[in-house]
């Protein structure tokens, strides 16, 4: 490609990103009604998916696109900014403008009658602007200024019911969560920065780039001149991983994000389901050759870890948005799990298909959840109206949601004919691929994957059959019987087009053969390793056919017999509902200790410092009080005793002054007569 | 002859008068004739002692300026004492303290 065209390009892109920059700008610069801001940041949107289908179709399976230009400089150190657009940030930017701009027009509806509208409008612009930067930059650091940009959207929009208790505690727990992995982030930019003197992605880590040519020599980390113990390059991996860890949800920074669902539907649809969530699998992907084969294996331990851990929680959770939250957590470990296992096509496909499921999950949920607001509004009801106990029978009142539900869920199970099933089982088979040159120990990684995607098929199908099938429960529970309605047009329409990309065509014309998806044929970079293994064949078939065991035997289980075993007082429900108690452990680990520590240091704060202090408040004041005393006694003394001593002079010679001439005259015969008489006795002397 | 101290004794004594006069007395007049009474024994002192004066009777001739000074003296203070009468309708100069203070 020229450099006319390369510049059309960025030009584009840099466009595209600062759209909803300008909605953003727009709604909170100009006043006007508390719910603005809805169209023009549909506009925005609209057009920044417009400009990034352009980008991806000029970018796709093309050069890579990389355009810079001087930012700053500090002493011989030159800082460019630039937008780098490689296959991987065009699919992201394309991902992420056509799900924000579905979420948009969803929340037309679903937002519809909320105070202060015009904030949510404007916070969705930041959000979205603060993403397509994160996506396009081609700088460390610039990355790393629109990863915060991100978390802190994410904050304002968790935090937008900021009148609840509990949003405003999340969105708190969100931040300080994502900051703790903001430090990680930071701390491999530094080491990275110390090794290349440089945080240009397109020199660092493109093919051949300096992360290639560096070195391990000795137990050194060498770099032309620059050299450093080779324990960095795993410490500068794990701690990008942690960074990504923070973002996307994975053990043990995992914690905040089932307390983000406080924020709206779409919202969590949009941030912490389909795209910010997905930003820390995008920074894996964008500086992966960074990884040494140590912090790979991390990150596939950890990725299968909290795929298992969420998995298990979500089993027996009944809030209907905390079930698809642990889901993602689980999805998002698996990505995870496919980039350790040097899946990178893999984990960027899965994120894909994940983004477009997922979202319609919590978007249908939304509807869902919509409709069980309206008729607790109606009829004035005391019930959650996310709890899935109180829900059933839903396909009736809701054909299309149950429609649309359903084809993500069996995306997310992954059965043939979704594109969940072409993602899923890529990642699978590449972790039992993986898993055949390591020592035997980590052959559980692939097995707790596969068990995984099981506990995957039980807890959606959970969902769904309680949700959509039997009776409405809450008929029994308030002795009434209760209708609802199918959700808002606008709505439907946004859970139909996204259920359309739930299905295989979009991603590959072979519904069984991930290999030839055209997402997995973009990313890899090595060509693909043919289906020459049993694994191949051998994993679908073993998914699917126990998969579509255990849909059955939740059927039989929540709509056949209408109950379920109740094993609700087992340990190991217990274990699993309480979230392997991490919020506790954190509570009396961190939360405690540190609430501990900042206690004790107020008390010797207040004993030994404010002691300090007030000794000297009192010292002074001992002083202050002794000066004033011998001020007031001796200086005053001084003074007021001349002044009395003049006033009883004063009284004395008054008495002189009669004011009568006779007594003056007195005065002077006698003064006058006695100067004679002494005159004469003297003289007589 | 005349001792020259019997003059003196009669001076004297017209001098203490005056004193007493002009130290006692609670009418201005008083006071005045008292003032009068010193300088007329003052006055006569002159004229004794010109008795002495070798040149042409000197002693004599300051004492008529004397007498005449007083003369005027007299008349201003009477004026004075007028006025002070009309001010304050009184000539008691222990009343008259409004300068007092």
């Amino acid at each position: 490609m020229d450099t006319i065209t390369q510049e059309t390009t960025c030009i584009l892109a840099l466009v595209a990103t600062l759209m909803p920059l300008l909605s953003f700008a727009g709604i909170l610069l100009v006043p006007g009604r508390t719910d603005r801001g809805a169209f023009f940041s549909i506009l925005n949107i609209s057009f920044s998916l417009l400009l990034s289908v352009l980008v991806f179709i000029k970018v796709w399976d093309q050069p890579v696109v990389h355009q810079q230009l001087e930012w700053f400089t500090i002493g011989n150190w030159h800082f460019k900014a630039g937008i780098l657009i490689n296959n991987l940030s065009a699919l992201m930017l394309l991902l992420i403008s056509l799900i924000a701009a579905l979420v948009h027009i969803y929340s037309l509806k679903y937002m519809e009658g909320d105070p202060y509208l015009f904030r949510y409008w404007a916070y969705l612009g930041l959000f979205c602007f603060s993403m397509f930067g994160l996506v396009i930059t081609d700088s460390l650091l610039l990355l790393y200024m629109f990863w915060e940009l991100v978390g802190f959207s994410s904050y304002l929009l968790i935090g937008f019911w900021f009148t609840r208790k509990a949003a405003v505690q999340a969105n708190k727990k969100a931040f300080i969560m994502n900051r703790l992995g903001d430090l990680g982030f930071l701390t491999g930019i530094m080491i990275i920065f110390t090794q290349f003197q440089t945080l240009d992605i397109s020199l660092l880590f493109s093919e051949g780039g300096f992360v290639s040519h560096a070195t391990i020599q000795n137990g050194f980390w060498v770099f032309s001149s620059n050299k450093m113990p080779d324990i960095w390059l795993t410490i500068a991996g794990l701690a990008f991983f942690f960074g990504a860890a923070a973002k996307s949800a994975q053990f043990p920074l995992h914690t905040w994000l089932p307390d983000a669902m406080e924020g709206p539907t779409s919202v969590s649809s949009l941030i912490h389901a389909a795209t910010m969530v997905a930003a820390g699998v995008f920074l894996l992907g964008r500086i992966y050759p960074i990884f040494n084969s140590e912090v790979l294996l991390v990150i596939a331990v950890i990725g299968a870890f909290t795929a298992f851990m969420a998995a298990t929680i979500a089993l027996v959770q009944n809030d209907i948005k905390r079930i698809l939250a642990f889901s993602t957590i689980s999805q998002l470990g698996f990505m995870m799990l496919a980039m350790g296992v040097g899946a990178y096509g893999s984990a960027i496909f899965h994120l894909i298909t994940h983004a477009f499921f997922k979202c319609l999950l919590f978007l249908s949920a939304g509807a869902v959840i919509h409709e069980m607001h309206h008729l607790k509004e109606k009829y004035k009801l005391d019930i959650d109206h996310q709890d899935i106990r109180l829900m059933g029978g839903l396909r009736k009142f809701m054909p299309l949601t149950f429609i649309t539900m359903l084809l993500a869920a069996l995306a997310l199970i992954g059965i043939p004919g979704t594109s969940g099933y072409l993602s899923k089982d890529a990642i699978l088979i590449q972790a039992f691929e993986w898993s055949e040159g390591q020592a035997g120990f980590w052959k559980v990684i692939p097995y707790s994957a596969l068990i995984t995607s099981w506990l995957t098929a039980f807890y959606i199908s959970r969902l769904i059959f309680k949700v959509f099938f039997g009776r409405l429960r809450l008929n029994d529970i308030c002795g009434q019987t209760f209708s609802l309605h199918e959700a808002p047009k606008i709505m439907t329409y946004v859970l139909v087009a996204l259920a359309t990309f739930c299905l295989f065509p979009f991603f590959s014309f072979n519904p069984l053969h991930y290999e030839h998806s055209w997402i997995i044929e973009g990313l890899n970079v090595v060509s693909n390793i043919g289906r020459v293994n049993i694994y191949h064949t051998l994993i679908p078939a073993a998914v699917n056919l126990f998969a579509v065991l255990i849909i059955y035997l939740s059927f039989t289980w929540y709509v056949k017999r209408g109950k379920s075993p109740d094993l609700s007082n087992s340990a190991l429900f217990r274990f699993a509902e309480n979230q392997w108690y991490f919020d506790k452990i954190y509570q009396n680990s961190f939360v405690n200790g540190i609430l501990l520590l900042s206690r004790s240091v107020f008390a010797f704060d207040k004993a030994v410092v404010d002691g300090f202090v007030n000794l000297l408040g009192r010292a002074t004041v001992l002083i202050a009080g002794l000066s004033q005393w011998l001020d007031r006694r001796v200086v005053d003394g001084v003074v007021n005793g001349a002044g009395s001593v003049t006033k009883i002079i004063g009284n004395f010679a008054r008495h002189f002054q009669t004011g009568r001439l006779q007594h003056y005259l007195v005065t002077m015969l006698l003064i006058v007569l006695s100067f004679f008489i002494i005159k004469y006795f003297s003289q007589a002397i | 002859m005349i001792p020259l101290a019997h003059f003196m004794f009669v001076s004297a004594a017209l001098f203490c008068i005056g004193i007493y006069a002009v130290l006692s007395k609670r009418n201005a007049i008083m006071i005045l004739v008292g003032i009068e009474l010193m300088l007329n024994a003052a006055i006569l002192n002159l004229v004794t002692f010109s008795k002495h004066d070798k040149f042409e009777a000197s002693g004599q001739v300051f004492a008529l300026f004397a007498i005449i000074l007083a003369a005027a003296a007299v008349a201003v203070s009477l004026a004075i004492i007028l006025n002070v009468y009309k001010y304050y309708r009184t000539i008691d100069p222990t009343k008259i303290d409004n300068l007092r203070n």
